[in-house]
């Protein structure tokens, strides 16, 4: 079912302050519909305090969080255009899961005949009636992310959603991101693990220290942050690497035996060898792990402050 | 109302919203016979002049307040406890009306408890006081229907000043804290204040002016409806000093 009323997370300028620190150091981006936006930023980055703003749970210092040009407060049907899962966790451990649905369906203003719907969606239909205390971290998961569809909300914010959960959760969480923004709904998860971005997120936003380090699309976020390079093993070296200087390709020694060639495509590289009739016991494309390159992104920004 | 039946099924949905009330009801009964008790052992020595067969049926109050205040605190102590409350603002994100739907559920829930533990405790009181051949309370005589009136708001209002607590500590145990000072510490301890100091505290402190709204006897102090007032608007003083704090604070 489609969502009732897209709208986009608008962050302007958004700055927090705490007594001793800064949390959030004038952030602007934009959140879109239609694609999971991605949250990224080592812990401590201003991840959770920026969503909070967001929710109207943290008031800005200055700037503004905004959620379809409103303050979460000055809308509506709240229920209908946000929901969210902060903290899988946060349930009341003697409340059964239906009654803790149907306390919020109540809330938002939603028809009864939702919980169910809901619990049948995340799978824990067979659970309604035991407390949430009893649950596993996995279904208190699930638990929190029925809640925030609950209102079947244009937009849905999860913090580390993905954080402490078995590999088929994952999965799951996963498809279910990729499903609710093929839905067009505004999907804005946050992790502070680069691998956890790569397979679900389709545009980044990428903090740290409260400043806004990067937002752009995953792909081209790999492109720019990371260097592609050809791997090649020959039982010949001397005759590559002076084919490949020949042909302007600049070839080193990886320490393993394997020539690494920087700024050329796997077809350079075995066109190259080809042509001077070297025989090639390996051609591979090697790219810097994106994780790497987050890491030395945020490390370097740490030198700088 | 959304809000309000929201927070009617979160407050019956957990076993510690009936324990309390259920407590509250035995607990008060219980203590009040105990002082039914205590003025057997020795009325034939001297009954007080000032005997008063109402108030003694309301000693167990000073108990069960506490627990009728937990109850109060614990509809939204509950939730910081949890996490729950991030849910709850951003499903309700006007915070006022979140805490007056529970306000509502406080006064609701403290109301059916009151009346079912001043009705025992007055009943099973007089009843004991009967058996023993002592003077009891005429319930018909308009004194009598007072009293229970008062004794019955008192109480609504102390989980009323329970919820207020418990959303200015957002912590169970700190909101019992201030609750057992306001009403045990401060009326044993303040009278024994020098002076003009001692005499206001034993008169005007809330939850004392509160509690002499229940004599049927005057006892040189306020007029029951006055000692009942002052409780309201202290009671009032804190509810506007939580919402307050609701607004301006982060969640």
């Amino acid at each position: 079912m489609p969502p009732s009323s897209p709208a986009v997370l608008q962050a302007h300028a958004l700055t927090k302050r705490y007594r001793r620190a800064v949390a959030v150091d004038g952030l602007t981006f934009e959140v879109r519909p239609g694609r999971v936006t991605g949250f990224l930023g080592p812990n401590g980055a201003g991840k959770s305090t920026t969503l909070r703003m967001f929710l109207g749970l943290d008031r800005p210092t200055s700037g503004a969080a905004t959620v379809g040009g409103l303050r979460l407060a000055e809308t509506p049907h709240p229920a209908q255009v946000v929901g969210a899962m902060l903290d899988a966790r946060a349930l009341h451990p003697r409340r059964t899961a239906r009654d803790h649905l149907a306390a919020v369906a109540a809330a938002g203003g939603m028809p009864r005949g939702r919980v169910a719907e809901a619990l049948a969606r995340v799978g824990l239909a067979e659970a309604a009636h035991r407390p949430a205390g009893e649950f596993s971290l996995g279904m208190k998961q699930r638990l929190g992310i029925a809640t925030a569809l609950i209102g079947d909300p244009g937009v849905v914010i999860f913090d580390e959603p993905l954080n402490g959960l078995d590999p088929e959760g994952i999965r799951w969480a996963r498809t279910l991101m990729r499903d609710l923004a093929a839905e067009g709904r505004t999907v804005l998860f946050s992790s502070h693990l680069m691998g956890e971005m790569e397979l679900t997120a389709d545009h980044l936003v990428v903090i740290h220290r409260g400043h806004l380090l990067a937002d752009q699309p995953l792909a081209e976020f790999i492109a720019d942050r990371t260097t592609e390079h050809v791997r090649t093993r020959t039982p010949d070296r001397a005759r590559l690497h002076v084919a490949l200087s020949r042909a302007g390709l600049h070839a080193r020694d990886d320490g393993t035996g394997a020539l690494v060639v920087t700024g050329a495509t796997t077809d350079d590289v075995g066109h190259v060898a080809a042509t001077a009739s070297v025989e090639l016991s390996e051609l591979t494309a090697v790219r810097d792990s994106l994780e790497d390159a987050f890491l030395a992104m945020t490390s370097t920004r740490k030198d700088a402050a | 109302m959304n809000l309000l039946a929201s927070e009617w099924i979160k407050a019956r949905s957990v076993r510690g919203t009936w324990l309390l009330a259920a407590s509250t009801v035995v607990v008060t009964v219980v203590v009040s016979l105990i002082g039914v008790s205590g003025l057997l052992a020795d009325w034939r020595a001297a009954l007080p002049s000032d005997f008063d067969p109402t108030a003694i049926a309301f000693k167990g109050v000073l108990v069960g307040q506490l627990l009728l205040a937990t109850l109060g605190a614990q509809l939204i102590t509950g939730e910081y406890a949890s996490g729950q409350i991030t849910t709850s603002l951003t499903v309700a994100p006007r915070r006022a009306a979140l805490l007056v739907s529970k306000l509502a559920v406080a006064v609701l829930l403290a109301l059916v408890t009151a009346v079912v533990t001043v009705a025992a405790s007055f009943g099973a009181s007089q009843a004991a006081l009967g058996a023993a051949g002592l003077p009891t309370a005429d319930p018909t005589d308009p004194a009598t229907v007072r009293a229970l009136a008062c004794a019955t708001a008192y109480l609504v209002l102390t989980a009323v000043l329970g919820l207020a607590f418990g959303t200015l500590t957002r912590s169970s145990s700190g909101a019992l804290a201030i609750v057992v000072a306001v009403a045990l510490l401060v009326p044993a301890l303040a009278p024994g204040l020098p002076g003009a100091l001692g005499d206001l505290a034993a008169t005007y402190w809330p939850t004392t002016a509160g509690q002499s709204s229940y004599a049927t006897v005057a006892s040189g102090r306020l007029p029951a409806l006055t000692g009942l007032a002052v409780m309201a608007v202290f009671t009032l003083w804190t509810t506007l000093a939580a919402h307050a704090s609701l607004r301006v604070r982060d969640a």
